[in-house]
């Protein structure tokens, strides 16, 4: 087979010491540019480019593909040690990560979301390999339509994110889409909301408003309780880390395997992305499992459908990049002006003109996940004492950390105002009981939503979402996906009341 | 944990510094200092190719340092704006491009961009309508009979409204006395993908834009004649069409106005150096990239009509 023999010649390029190099230091800084809030995999990858200018293109391409590939496990680690997501596409590992850590048990969290990042990686780079070409037609055949129900469906995970509390969930979602509409309408160009005011023009970054809503809002929140530093915090009880095993791991195959298909085919399509892909397959895996209650109090199903999907959605997003010179993502389109600067230009051709260049990439991806693993299984034993820095001291450095990872977003001072403005709002709805993750959703999903419906009907009417039967179906889907948790919660209130009554 | 990569993090800043004051070498007059080069997009797109490989190629020519830095947001206009505020020393320019100019008007900014010294164009990237291939409506012909007999239900697909491309639409169609629906998406990319599922027949953009993708073609170009490198492709007068000759997306330098006349002048004079290079022009022409060298004045006059044609268009 040709493509066995190119994937041959590929790894045998990648023998040499500026290749493993590149694929060591790419780990290194992926790791630690997801575990810093404010660097998300695609700011990770930019600040790289700049360096590779002067690199060989395939050297290159393997340093900055290794960033991409470790930032989303990297964003995981601080997400599950101090609730503080590195990376978007982590808000959902801390549902379940965070939970352990309070329970006592970081490794277990820690340790299968490195497991479930790595296999995620290497079943979206296998699935890149041998899948891609047919998996970009499907991609570019998707009206703007599918995308809109497919966002709906994004949507309704609400309903199962919040449980008994859908109620808050829900309008914490509507909270993120309403600021969603802040900036220059997507469609028309007209301004709104933006009271002339032109920071306001692309709306709030997404980076900084993570970064308040869960960093600093957690900061506040600490901030009241005085003299922390005093309280033994619960995390400090544990002596011996728990460090799952291989049947622990076991256990977890059909979900890592499951999320990582799920996360491979969100990452194609473009503008769909890691994080919506970490949001469906943590919802898939919740409404699928036996425990479903289990899931937001510390289960490591949770953990590793996140963490395998956002991990896959790397192989995904690389598909339209190589097989039609499309940007599926915001770090797919750093890596083409990466390519550009060399003169290289990512579609089909790439394939027939450079392909030690793009077999070189697919076997550096996989040797990445590897690379992962072991900088991982290491770097655990030392992520894992960050729950025992006293509270006195994490805190202030997570303020810290917070002010410089949103200032760095776009190197404006706005950015580091709306962030903690973003604090300010998440420790108020945290206090009331409103969870912040549907925010992030809702910001999310709201572009995608509102660009793809309003371009649908400009393309084919109102009728169009019903008409084109993948949209029907989806948009089915998703009202029963919403209104059955929904019944669920009232059936039981409603049983619970006459128990009450009785 | 934090400590260790606060101080990495520290490490890989301060050897960033080492790596741009590593050619630092006294000039005579001007430059004394490494000059800033303000990118209004984030690393990788377009045009922060342009303003590094630029430094690249002035490397040959003189020893002064620029540094490369990043400025995204509001398309150009936060770049814009802080330039705007900034010194008039020469030590800060931009690199900039049509679309800045489109930006201004469409968002009814409170920036003039005569407020602004446009120091030199240094490329014309030709506009053009791309299709499909796969398509059976791919030929310009075809385009416009189809258009026609659609009656404004054609599809076109781009990226933002009020933007260069789709003001070049709306002139194309007026000249053709067609009418389109715009679809507009998130990035020129985005648009080419749907074009590429046969959502649209057309995307209006540069040659560059199918560098690479088989199935796209270029359809018709806006250009006084046809181009050497797309020998092939028909352009806009051909079918008996005026005033669409010169539609073009440039690329270029701003400063702040007031510049010391001496430092306008080692500029000019680089720019000059730069744009006659074979490299350069090798690394842009082969997409059709028309590499030229305008100076400031013939610039200016160019932005200024840009300026009055975007406030036509974009209401």
């Amino acid at each position: 087979m040709d493509l066995l023999a190119n994937l041959g010649n590929g790894f045998a390029l990648i023998v040499g010491i500026p290749q493993i190099t590149a694929i060591i230091a790419g780990v290194i800084l992926g790791i630690l540019a997801g575990a810093m809030p404010g660097l998300s995999p695609s700011m990770g990858v930019a600040l790289l480019v700049p360096f590779t200018y002067k690199m060989h293109p395939s050297v290159a391409l393997i340093l900055l593909a290794s960033i991409y590939i470790a930032a989303n496990y990297g964003g995981s680690i601080t997400a599950v040690t101090i609730n503080t997501p590195g990376t978007p596409s982590a808000v959902v590992t801390s549902f379940d990560g965070y939970p352990l850590t309070r329970k006592g048990k970081p490794g277990l969290a820690l340790g299968t979301s490195l497991i479930a990042s790595t296999v995620g990686g290497i079943i979206g780079t296998i699935i890149l390999i041998f899948f891609s070409i047919p998996l970009a037609k499907l991609a570019v055949k998707l009206h703007p339509a599918e995308y809109f129900a497919l966002a709906m469906f994004g949507l309704t995970t609400v309903a199962s994110l919040g449980g008994k509390n859908w109620a808050k969930a829900f309008v914490a979602a509507m909270l993120g889409l309403l600021i969603n509409t802040i900036g220059i309408d997507p469609i028309s160009g007209v301004s709104r909301f933006t009271f002339g005011f032109f920071r306001l023009y692309d709306g709030f970054s997404l980076i900084p408003a993570l970064i308040g809503l869960f960093a600093l809002s957690e900061v506040f929140l600490r901030l009241e309780e005085h003299k922390f530093a005093r309280k033994v915090a619960p995390e400090a009880a544990f002596k011996k880390e728990v460090w799952p095993s291989v049947k622990e791991y076991w256990k977890l195959k059909f979900t890592i395997l499951r999320s990582s298909i799920v996360g491979t085919l969100i990452g194609i399509f473009p503008g769909a992305g890691a994080t919506i892909a970490a949001f469906l397959s943590y919802d898939i895996t919740k409404r699928t499992s036996k425990k479903p209650e289990t899931f937001g109090t510390g289960n490591p199903e949770g953990v590793a459908a996140a963490e395998a999907a956002n991990s896959s959605s790397v192989g995904g997003a690389l598909v339209p990049l190589l097989t039609l010179g499309i940007p599926g993502s915001a770090t797919t389109a750093v890596l083409i002006g990466a390519l550009m600067i060399h003169d290289l230009n990512p579609g089909p051709l790439l394939f027939k003109t450079n392909p030690d260049i793009v077999y070189s990439l697919f076997a550096s991806l996989l040797v990445a996940n590897f690379v992962m693993l072991v900088l991982g299984l290491w770097g655990s034993r030392l992520w894992v004492k960050v729950t025992k820095i006293p509270k006195n001291v994490l805190f202030p450095m997570i303020m810290t950390i917070s002010i410089i990872g949103s200032f760095a977003v776009n190197y404006s001072f706005f950015d580091v105002a709306s962030c903690i403005g973003f604090g300010v709002l998440g420790w108020i709805l945290k206090k009331y009981g409103f969870p912040p993750a549907p925010i992030v959703l809702g910001i999310v999903l709201g572009k995608l939503a509102e660009e793809n419906f309003r371009r649908a009907v400009i393309m084919g009417g109102y009728s169009v979402f019903f008409t084109r039967p993948a949209s029907l179906i989806m948009l089915i889907v998703a009202l029963l996906s919403f209104s059955y948790p929904l019944y669920k919660t009232y059936r039981e209130r409603k049983r619970e009341n006459e128990v009450a009554s009785n | 944990m934090k400590k260790i990569l606060l101080v990495i993090v520290l490490l890989v800043v301060s050897s960033l510094f080492v790596f741009a004051e590593g050619k630092k070498e006294a000039g005579a007059n001007f430059p004394t200092k490494p000059i800033t080069i303000i990118v209004y997009t984030k690393p990788g797109g377009l045009i922060d190719v342009t303003a590094r490989k630029f430094t690249d190629i002035a490397s040959k020519y003189t020893k002064a340092t620029f540094v490369v830095e990043n400025k995204p947001g509001a398309g150009g206009i936060v770049a814009m704006k802080y330039i705007m505020g900034g010194n008039n020393d020469g030590y800060t320019i931009m690199a900039a491009t049509k679309s800045n100019i489109a930006k201004i008007v469409s968002t009814k900014a409170d920036i003039d961009p005569m407020d602004l010294d446009w120091l030199a164009m240094l490329m014309a990237d030709p506009e053009c309508v791309i299709t499909n291939k796969t398509l059976p409506i791919n030929t310009w012909e075809d385009v416009v009979k189809d258009a026609k007999a659609k009656n404004g239900n054609q599809i076109w697909v781009g990226p933002a409204a009020g933007g260069l491309d789709h003001v070049v639409a709306m002139k194309i169609w007026k000249a053709f006395g067609i009418s389109a629906k715009w679809v507009p998406f998130a990035s020129g990319g985005k648009a080419m993908a749907a074009l590429l599922g046969k959502q649209g027949v057309a995307y209006v953009g540069n040659p560059r834009d199918i560098a690479g993708k088989p199935d796209l073609k270029i359809a018709v170009i806006s250009s006084p004649k046809r181009l050497k490198e797309f020998p092939d492709v028909p352009v806009f007068n051909e079918f008996g069409v005026k005033g669409l000759d010169n539609e073009v997306m440039w690329r270029g330098f701003v400063a702040k106005k007031g510049m010391p006349a001496g430092a306008k002048k080692w500029y000019d004079d680089l720019f000059k150096k730069v744009t006659a290079d074979k490299d350069w022009r090798a690394f842009w022409e082969p997409y059709g990239i028309d590499v030229v060298y305008y100076p400031s004045a013939k610039f200016n006059e160019v932005v200024k009509k840009d300026y009055e044609d975007f406030k036509a268009y974009i209401k």
